[in-house]
C-alpha cells in the first residue's frame, strides 16, 4: 500500500504538472480538493484519466470521482481494490 | 446601425434558413445516436451533415469537382453564397469583408492530411473562401470558442461603423471530428441521450454540425432599412474572470453583457431570449442566474440546441438566424428537449410555440475562456418610425489612446519597454519556464497552462508590472483582445497525440481546455481580474497596423472601457512570438 501510495503521488505531480512539489509534499490523508493542492475541476478530470490509463478503472463522471478523490489514501484504497492493470 | 440584407443556414436538418426554420417547427432534429462515431469507443448523440448531399449543393456552385475543399470549407461556401444572393451584393468588391467565426476549423486534418501543410491554418480557411468569391480582403477569422458566432456579428458592426467596409459576410461553420468530440466526452460534458436545456435532469449537451451566414450592411436611414430586416441594436462581450473551463455560478460576465446591451432600453419589448441553453447543468444554471439577476425571469426563454446539438463556431449565427426567422412569422419557437425545467434561477422557458407581435429579440451565448456575448436584436416592422438608437460608433472628441508599457517576447530575448531584460542562454530547453522564474513570478497554475497560455500569461505579467492598479476587484473597463496566426495549433498537436493511437487512446482533458485560443484572453482576465471584452482573431500575418485599428475599434465600441491589453501573441512549431502592449484611453478636458 505505502508503495501504491508513493507511486500515485509520483503520477499525480505529473498529470497535474504540480511544479516544484514532490511527494513528500503531499499527505496522503489530506483531502485532494479544496484548499491543500489548489486543485480544480480540470484537474478531477485527469485523475479520471489516470486511473484509466494506469490502473484500468474507468469512472462514468465527476461526481463518482469526488468520493475516490478524497484523498491519495482513499485513491489508493480503490485502486487497489479495483485495479484490472 | 447595422442590419441584415441576406442570410442561409446549411445544417443536416435542411439546407436553406426557411428549410431549417420550417423543420424545426414541426419538431424535426437530426441528433441521432452513434455507437462508435469517428471510430470512438464511447457512444453519443450528433447531428451530422449528409456528405453527399452537401457535396451535391457544392456541385452546383463549383465545376472543378469537390475534392479541393474541406467539409467545413464546403459547408461555409455554400452558406455564404446564398447570403450573398439574397443580399444581391458584389462579393469580388473591395468593400465586402469575409468574416469567419469558427473553433476548430479542419483540426481533424491533424490525424491526417491530404491538403497543404497550411491547411490546419483557421486563416488559411478563410482565405480560400474569401477567394472563392474573388474578395480582394483579408478575411477576419473570430476564435473566440463558443461565443464565436455572436462575437464575430459584432466584430461585422464595429468594422462596418468604422466606416472601412459597407457589406460584412459573416459565416460560422464547424464539422465534427474524433478530435472535437473526445475532448468533450473528456470533459464528461457529453449527454448519451437527447439534450434536454434548462430541463431539472438536463445531464450535458449534443454536438452539431452547421454553417450559417448572414451578410450584414451599414445605414444611417432607417427608412431605407428592408421591411423585416433584422437590425443588431446592441452587442457585449464580457469576461467572468473566473475559470477557464467553468463558468462563473453567479452570472458575472453574462449579466454585465446583458446589463450593457439593455441600458436604456425598455426590456418588456423583448419577445424572447434565445438562449445558449447547451444543457449542461453548469452552463443553464448560470444563464439562469444572470437571467433573473437581470429582471428578466418572466421573460420567454428558449435554446435550439434540442434541434441541432451545439453546433460550436456555427452557433451563434446559426441560432441569431432562427430568431429572427420567428419574429419574421410572429411565432417564439419552443425549447425542444425541456421537459420539466430546472435552473438554479426561476427562468420562463417556453415549453410550447407561441404566437407574438413583438419585435425584438436577445441572444445570449457564453464559452471556454469565461467568455460571454449578448446581443439585442430588432426587426423591422413595416413604415415604423425610428425607435431605438442603433449601435454605432462612439463619437469621442478628445480622447488619447496612449501605450503604457510593451513587452516582445520571442525566442532569444524579453523586451520590456525596449530594454532586454530577459536573455535566453545556450542550453535552456525550457524557455518559458526561465522567463517565469527570473521575473520571480508566482503562479502554481502557470504550470498548467499550454505553451501559447505561458507565453500570454508572461507578457501580460510584465506589461503590468510597474502599473498601479486594482488587483484585488473585477473590472469592467479592462479588456484583453489578442490575435495570432496559428491559434492553439501547439497544443492542438499534443491533444492530437493523446488520441491518435488506438491502443494508447487517452484523450486529456486538462489539454483539451486549450485547444481553444481565446483560452490565453480567460488566462490573463483570470490573473488580472479584467470583466470587459475579451476576444480573439486570427490573421496570416503580424502587422502593427491590425493591432491599431482592433485597439481603435474595441475603444469605439466599448465607451466603458478604459485599459486593454493587446496585441500578437503567436506559439507554433516551438516559435513563440509575442508583441503585447498595454494602452489606455484617457479623454482630455
Amino acid at each position: 500500500m505505502e508503495e501504491l501510495i508513493l507511486e500515485l503521488k509520483e503520477g499525480i505531480i505529473d498529470v497535474l504538472n504540480l511544479e516544484g512539489m514532490t511527494p513528500a509534499d503531499i499527505d496522503e490523508n489530506a483531502p485532494l480538493f479544496g484548499e491543500g493542492l489548489g486543485l480544480d475541476s480540470i484537474d478531477a478530470l485527469e485523475l479520471i484519466v489516470l486511473m484509466d490509463k494506469n490502473y484500468g478503472i474507468k469512472l462514468a463522471n465527476a461526481e463518482q470521482g469526488k468520493e475516490i478523490f478524497k484523498s491519495v489514501r482513499v485513491m489508493a484504497e480503490y485502486i487497489q481494490a479495483n485495479r484490472t492493470k | 446601425m447595422i442590419y441584415s440584407i441576406g442570410d442561409s443556414i446549411i445544417s443536416p436538418l435542411a439546407m436553406t434558413s426557411h428549410g431549417n426554420f420550417d423543420a424545426i417547427l414541426r419538431g424535426e432534429s437530426r441528433l441521432q445516436y452513434y455507437e462508435h462515431a469517428f471510430g470512438l469507443p464511447e457512444p453519443c448523440f450528433l447531428s451530422l451533415f449528409d456528405e453527399v448531399r452537401l457535396d451535391q449543393s457544392f456541385s452546383a456552385l463549383w465545376d472543378y469537382g469537390t475534392a479541393g475543399y474541406t467539409k467545413m470549407e464546403k459547408a461555409a461556401i455554400i452558406a455564404a453564397s446564398q447570403a450573398i444572393e439574397e443580399a444581391n451584393i458584389a462579393a469580388d468588391r473591395d468593400n465586402v469583408i469575409f468574416i469567419l467565426s469558427t473553433t476548430k476549423g479542419n483540426v481533424d486534418l491533424l490525424e491526417e492530411n491530404p491538403y497543404e501543410p497550411e491547411r490546419v491554418y483557421l486563416w488559411r480557411s478563410a482565405q480560400l473562401i474569401a477567394e472563392f468569391f474573388d474578395n480582394p480582403n483579408t478575411p477576419v477569422v473570430v476564435s473566440n470558442a463558443c461565443i464565436s458566432g455572436c462575437a464575430a456579428q459584432i466584430t461585422a458592426a464595429n468594422l462596418l461603423n468604422a466606416g472601412r467596409y459597407q457589406y460584412a459576410v459573416v459565416v460560422g461553420a464547424e464539422t465534427l471530428s474524433k478530435f472535437i468530440v473526445s475532448g468533450f466526452q473528456s470533459f464528461k460534458a457529453l449527454s448519451k441521450e437527447r439534450c434536454k436545456p434548462f430541463d431539472a435532469n438536463r445531464c450535458g449537451l449534443n454536438l452539431g454540425e452547421a454553417a450559417a451566414a448572414i451578410v450584414y450592411t451599414t445605414g444611417s436611414d432607417f427608412t431605407q432599412v428592408p421591411n423585416n430586416a433584422l437590425i443588431l441594436r446592441a452587442g457585449a462581450i464580457n469576461n467572468d474572470a473566473n475559470h477557464i473551463s467553468g463558468p462563473s455560478r453567479t452570472g458575472e460576465g453574462l449579466l454585465r453583457s446583458i446589463t450593457k446591451v439593455t441600458r436604456g432600453y425598455d426590456t418588456s419589448r423583448i419577445t424572447f431570449i434565445n438562449a445558449h441553453g447547451t444543457a449542461t447543468p453548469y452552463n443553464d444554471d448560470m444563464e439562469s442566474v444572470a437571467i433573473y439577476r437581470a429582471g428578466l425571469q418572466d421573460t420567454p426563454v428558449n435554446s435550439l440546441k434540442g434541434y441541432f446539438g451545439h453546433t460550436l463556431g456555427a452557433a451563434g449565427v446559426l441560432e441569431t438566424i432562427l430568431s429572427h426567422q420567428a419574429l419574421k412569422h410572429q411565432t417564439v419557437i419552443r425549447s425542444m428537449g425541456t421537459d420539466t425545467p430546472g435552473t438554479a434561477s426561476p427562468v420562463n422557458v417556453v415549453l410550447q410555440p407561441q404566437p407574438t407581435s413583438g419585435d425584438a429579440f436577445m441572444k445570449l451565448i457564453s464559452g471556454f475562456g469565461g467568455s460571454n456575448a449578448a446581443l439585442l436584436m430588432e426587426i423591422k416592422r413595416n413604415n415604423e418610425s425610428v425607435k431605438t438608437q442603433c449601435i454605432a460608433s462612439l463619437q469621442r472628441e478628445k480622447t488619447t489612446i496612449s501605450v503604457i508599457s510593451e513587452c516582445k517576447i520571442n525566442d532569444d530575448s524579453v523586451i520590456l519597454n525596449g530594454q532586454t531584460i530577459i536573455t535566453r542562454t545556450g542550453e535552456s530547453d525550457n524557455w518559458m519556464a526561465d522567463i517565469y522564474h527570473s521575473i520571480g513570478m508566482q503562479y502554481p497554475k502557470f504550470f498548467k497552462m499550454d505553451n501559447l497560455c505561458k507565453a500570454g500569461t508572461l507578457a501580460a505579467e510584465l506589461l503590468l508590472k510597474d502599473v498601479d492598479f486594482d488587483r484585488e476587484t473585477v473590472k469592467p473597463d479592462w479588456a484583453v483582445v489578442l490575435m495570432n496566426q496559428a491559434s492553439s495549433l501547439d497544443d492542438d498537436r499534443h491533444y492530437q497525440a493523446t488520441i491518435q493511437d488506438a491502443d494508447n487512446y487517452y484523450p486529456s482533458p486538462a489539454i483539451f481546455v486549450y485547444t481553444l485560443a481565446n483560452i490565453v484572453t480567460g488566462e490573463i482576465a483570470i490573473r488580472h481580474k479584467i470583466g470587459g471584452e475579451s476576444s480573439f482573431y486570427v490573421f496570416p500575418a503580424f502587422s502593427s497596423e491590425l493591432v491599431q485599428k482592433t485597439i481603435d475599434q474595441c475603444f469605439a465600441a466599448n465607451p466603458e472601457l478604459t485599459q486593454i491589453i493587446c496585441g500578437w501573441v503567436d506559439y507554433d512549431n516551438g516559435r513563440c512570438d509575442v508583441r503585447m502592449y498595454l494602452v489606455q484611453l484617457t479623454i482630455n478636458n
